[in-house]
């Protein structure tokens, strides 16, 4: 069993020349990387106040120092931490105070907000600064941490290599909680060592590949992008907020041959007119995850990319990255699509699924109910939260394995069938007593519009659920009156939306989601 | 055809983010042409969106951004331009 980092190392002995990272406009090979990772390894090696667990936080964002400090945190025998900048900073310190790091490498676009992270820590840190050289002004500000600034580095060839065990933790990352604290979820390498073997298999990566990193750090979908490019030799380029904006330039300049990202991205893509007839030929994989995948931005994207093959994956962050995916087949997967959705397929090898009832006992084919896996990509659990993690890591009856409940709702397949994702179980409400599916609502809401994303909430809530369903949608063209009527035919009275809200556009998360939340807030503020 | 002029887009542009702008506290006339929307914090992509179908709607024109340098499209100056470029040929606004 070898160390998350090993990929990249052996990349660095086979490709030293090749480019790792392109990142705000600076391309570091191999060789350029691993010094940067190497000397920030060997302060934290040497620096760390003792003490504290093996964590070292990372807050940079989309800068050099970002993938240094991964590399350097696991170099270091440690796992990282990503800490996000554009988060709200409160959040930041939460996840600061609560991973209990000692260490944290910054960026120098980030040190201006690093006093509103650091409030109220009063334990010594060590606070590297490799892009800052003058610190003698944050050395006062701070005076109970430790301040490194790039003058005061170690050279890399003071690195050793620290051995690792596979059980520990290779990144710690923080989701959204339900009582509003986020909870870390520890991954270990052995967990991440298995997802990048079967995926650099699986896509044939060569050191030619050029990935896109269109994820965040703080969102797990992006150590896919870093490390099993790193296996390979290839490159990840990451380009800046605003390229992300609109991406389609990003992709055509940087010659991408490997496309990552939740499917809203490519719906804004085809909101620009960016996704033209074979405007992407570079492109030989198209993978989209973190969200349902609409047939039509299937559609659409199978013009702009047409040499692309395209996958759809799925998982939660509790089972590492992704654990199941689905090859798109123009003969005959429109047929497998169900309510415009494409399917999540099957487990990764080594990877087991079970759907089950509420009692955890398994349905019949046909059926629907909880996905529950398990697997060699099955995380340690929740960082100090052993409740929470009892709670959703569990031994279902007559089987020995511990399974993590997903809370995402399936259809059982026949025989060979692929997993069909329906919505998640928290995604049911009650109203008046009834259950409603609000994924269903969404469904029939895009079916009548020919739109790609609609959302249902439960509102207003009540004690027992909810009074009624609310609709959003992204089209103010649409005639919601009418729309309403149309829907009373499918629905049962009960779950027809009692106001159909149009906006230009549905708000979205840092992750790119559509953001259930922001909109709840939309409706709290209606009068 | 329809004449659109930059001058006018920038009027609509920023009559429009009034309430955001004076949030960060800035007027129309504090805002030069390579202003940026989305680094100034003024708007993000949900907001760039909103924008862009109401200068569609207002403008009746169906704008096609393919050719737009992408960090264009949250400066206020190139954009606007852009659109003033655009809109001789542009089919109507069709949602």
């Amino acid at each position: 069993m070898l160390a998350l980092s090993s990929g990249f190392l052996r990349s660095c002995e086979l490709f030293p020349e090749r480019p790792a990272v392109e990142v705000s406009g600076t391309t570091l090979t191999y060789k350029a990387l691993w010094k940067r990772a190497a000397s920030l390894a060997a302060t934290l090696q040497r620096r760390t106040p003792l003490g504290g667990p093996p964590l070292t936080a990372v807050f940079a964002y989309r800068s050099p120092t970002a993938f240094a400090g991964v590399l350097a945190a696991l170099f270091r025998g440690h796992g990282y931490v990503p800490l996000n900048r554009t988060f709200p900073p409160e959040r930041t310190r939460t996840m600061l105070e609560r991973s209990g790091c000692r260490a944290l490498i910054t960026d120098s676009q980030s040190v201006e907000n690093l006093g509103q992270i650091l409030e109220g820590i009063h334990e010594e840190l060590l606070l590297i600064l490799p892009e800052t050289s003058d610190t003698e002004g944050l050395a006062n500000r701070w005076p109970n941490h430790r301040i490194v600034g790039s003058n005061e580095l170690d050279p890399p060839e003071a690195w050793s290599l620290q051995p690792v065990s596979p059980d520990s933790i290779a990144y710690l990352l923080f989701t959204s909680g339900t009582t509003g604290i986020p909870k870390g979820v520890m991954v270990a390498h052995r967990n991440v060592r298995h997802f990048v073997d079967v995926m650099v298999h699986r896509y044939e990566i060569t050191e030619q590949d050029r990935f896109s990193q269109t994820f965040d750090m703080t969102f797990d979908l992006s150590a896919f992008d870093m490390f099993v490019a790193w296996e390979r030799g290839a490159c990840v380029c990451c380009p800046s907020q605003r390229t992300l904006i609109n991406p389609g330039r990003f992709i055509q300049d940087s010659r991408l041959t490997v496309w990552f990202s939740v499917p809203s991205v490519a719906a804004f893509m085809e909101r620009l007119g960016t996704l033209k007839p074979n405007c992407y030929p570079t492109l030989r994989w198209t993978l989209f995850c973190g969200e349902p995948l609409p047939f039509a931005v299937v559609e659409n994207w199978g013009r702009a990319a047409p040499r692309s093959k395209l996958e759809n994956l799925y998982g939660p962050t509790e089972l590492t990255i992704a654990c199941t995916f689905y090859r798109w087949n123009g003969e005959k997967s429109a047929g497998e699509c169900e309510f415009g959705l494409v399917p999540i397929g099957e487990p990764y090898p080594g990877m087991k699924a079970m759907v089950v009832d509420e009692g955890l006992d398994e349905v019949l084919p046909c059926e629907e109910g909880e996905l529950l896996m398990t697997g060699p990509q099955l995380s340690l659990g929740y960082w100090r939260d052993p409740e929470t993690t009892a709670a959703a890591f569990v031994v279902p009856a007559a089987k020995n394995d511990v399974y993590y409940k997903t809370g995402d709702r399936v259809r059982k397949p026949v025989g060979n069938g692929p997993l069909v994702y329906l919505g998640r179980r928290d995604q049911q409400v009650k109203v008046q007593g009834h259950r409603v599916e609000l994924s269903e609502v969404e469904a029939y809401l895009r079916q009548e519009t020919k739109t790609d994303v609609a959302i249902a909430l439960g509102w207003p809530i009540t004690p027992n659920g909810a009074g009624g369903i609310v609709a959003f949608l992204d089209d103010t063209s649409l005639d919601a009156e009418g729309l309403r009527n149309k829907l009373k035919a499918k629905l049962p009275a009960y779950a027809v939306p009692r106001q159909i809200h149009l906006l230009p556009q549905l708000p979205l998360n840092p992750n790119g989601k559509v953001d259930r939340k922001a909109l709840l807030n939309i409706l709290e503020r209606m009068p | 055809m329809r004449h659109v002029s930059a001058q006018e887009v920038r009027l609509l542009i920023l009559s429009s983010l009034e309430a955001q702008l004076t949030a960060v506290g800035l007027t129309q006339t504090d805002i030069p042409d390579d202003f940026d929307l989305l680094t100034e914090g003024v708007i993000d992509s949900l907001g760039i969106l909103q924008l862009i179908t109401l200068i569609e709607e207002h403008f009746d024109i169906k704008v096609d951004f393919a050719d737009l340098t992408p960090e264009n499209l949250t400066i206020v100056g190139p954009f606007s331009r852009y659109i003033e470029e655009r809109a001789p040929s542009a089919l109507p606004y069709d949602p």
